[in-house]
């Protein structure tokens, strides 16, 4: 857990993560049945 | 959901506000308009492509206003060298359309666009992270020898080369702290009009890179200028599209309210961050906007079917502006927290400012 604070790369990987991880929440919630 | 009665369509309002509020961050944290993240994300929330566009277009245009306010109070703005720009943007952007139309015509525009488009990003985003390493390791080796940084280093040697060139006339941009040839600054705004008008962009992600390694500018005047140039020419650009009647203001006025808060607050931010960390996060924007496209456009060519393609294309268009704006956030709040001395990582203390 540490190298993902510690380090930019690490740090960059964890929030890219995140934020896919919410844009994911939003996809099904709000918008697959708006696409499918 | 609401009904966009001009646009035909039902989308949440809360995605609206919300793209506005990240895009709007992104936008007045390192000085672009973000229409390469907004016009996909309209597209996917419902609108068609050119409501989209025109809804893009006009939300920046109100977006740069505000940010522009914001960015003149902190004097990240050089007035000179904008307004020596704009004449060179113009004629570029002239240009850039002409060459499109001529591409169009032999039938290669398609490929010539995206083929351009990947080349420049990934170019940049090299180039930018590169020299941004560099900067960021001469901070950290010249704070660690007991000298003191302000909060600009880079290490390009393309304005010392640009700022030799003694055509006259030769202006003083005060504010940006540098003598430059106006041919310079006419150029810079002469190819980055031509490829904002070849690629449908901005241009503001490859007009701040140059303002920095070609005119010689610091990071936050040149996020600053640049957002005074977006301002301009989106505003020029809303009036248009408005007249051609591919606007529908409630969206826009969803996405501004969203949009007036995040510009400020990235406008702000830039105050808290050192040059090097403003080119980081361009880079970042460049590499994510690459990336995106490329998933959009797989997408495209498979004929819009397999969902999973969809999913993908929808989750990082939506997770790269996540992604930019939770890291500007982490930069202010590392930087308060280094401020207090209270720990922090050892990438954060070369990024950030020491007041």
């Amino acid at each position: 857990m540490k190298w993902f604070i510690n380090t930019m790369i690490g740090y960059w990987v964890l929030l890219l993560a995140i934020s896919l991880g919410i844009a994911a929440a939003i996809y099904e919630i709000w918008l697959r049945d708006a696409l499918f | 959901m609401f009904d966009f009665l001009i646009a035909g369509i039902q989308a949440p309002i809360f995605l609206l506000v919300l793209t506005g509020m990240t895009v709007g961050m992104v936008g007045g944290f390192i000085g672009v308009g973000g229409g390469y993240m907004v016009t996909p994300a309209l597209i996917v929330f419902g609108f068609p492509g050119y409501m989209a566009s025109g809804i893009d277009m006009t939300h920046i245009a109100g977006k740069s206003v505000v940010a522009t306010v914001r960015h003149r109070q902190l004097g990240n703005i050089d007035w000179v060298l904008g307004l020596a720009m704009v004449g060179g943007t113009m004629f570029g952007v002239e240009q850039g359309v002409r060459i499109l139309t001529y591409t169009k015509k032999l039938g290669l525009s398609g490929i010539i666009l995206l083929t351009a488009s990947v080349v420049i990003m990934i170019g940049l985003f090299v180039y930018t992270q590169l020299e941004t390493q560099k900067s960021t390791k001469k901070i950290s080796e010249l704070e660690k020898d007991g000298k003191k940084v302000g909060r600009e280093l880079s290490v390009s040697k393309g304005p010392r080369i640009f700022q030799s060139i003694s055509l006259f006339p030769i202006v003083r941009c005060r504010t940006a702290r540098i003598v430059v040839s106006m041919w310079v600054i006419v150029l810079v705004g002469i190819i980055t009009g031509v490829l904002s008008g070849f690629l449908g962009v901005g241009g503001g992600f490859v007009r701040v890179p140059a303002l920095v390694y070609i005119v010689g500018a610091s990071t936050h005047i040149a996020v600053g200028t640049d957002l005074l140039e977006i301002a301009v020419s989106g505003g020029y650009g809303a009036l248009r599209h408005s007249m051609m009647g591919n606007v529908d203001m409630v969206a826009v006025l969803f996405m501004i309210v969203g949009a007036m808060f995040g510009a400020q607050f990235g406008s702000i931010a830039t105050s808290f961050v050192r040059g090097p960390a403003i080119r980081y996060i361009l880079s970042y924007s460049l590499i994510l906007a690459t990336v995106g496209a490329f998933l959009r456009l797989f997408y495209m060519l498979t004929g819009s079917k397999h969902e999973i393609l969809s999913f993908l294309a929808v989750v990082f268009t939506l997770g790269e502006m996540f992604f930019l704006c939770f890291f500007i956030l982490s930069l202010v709040i590392f930087s308060l927290r280094y401020q207090k001395g209270k720990p922090v990582p050892a990438w954060i203390p070369p990024l950030v400012v020491v007041k």
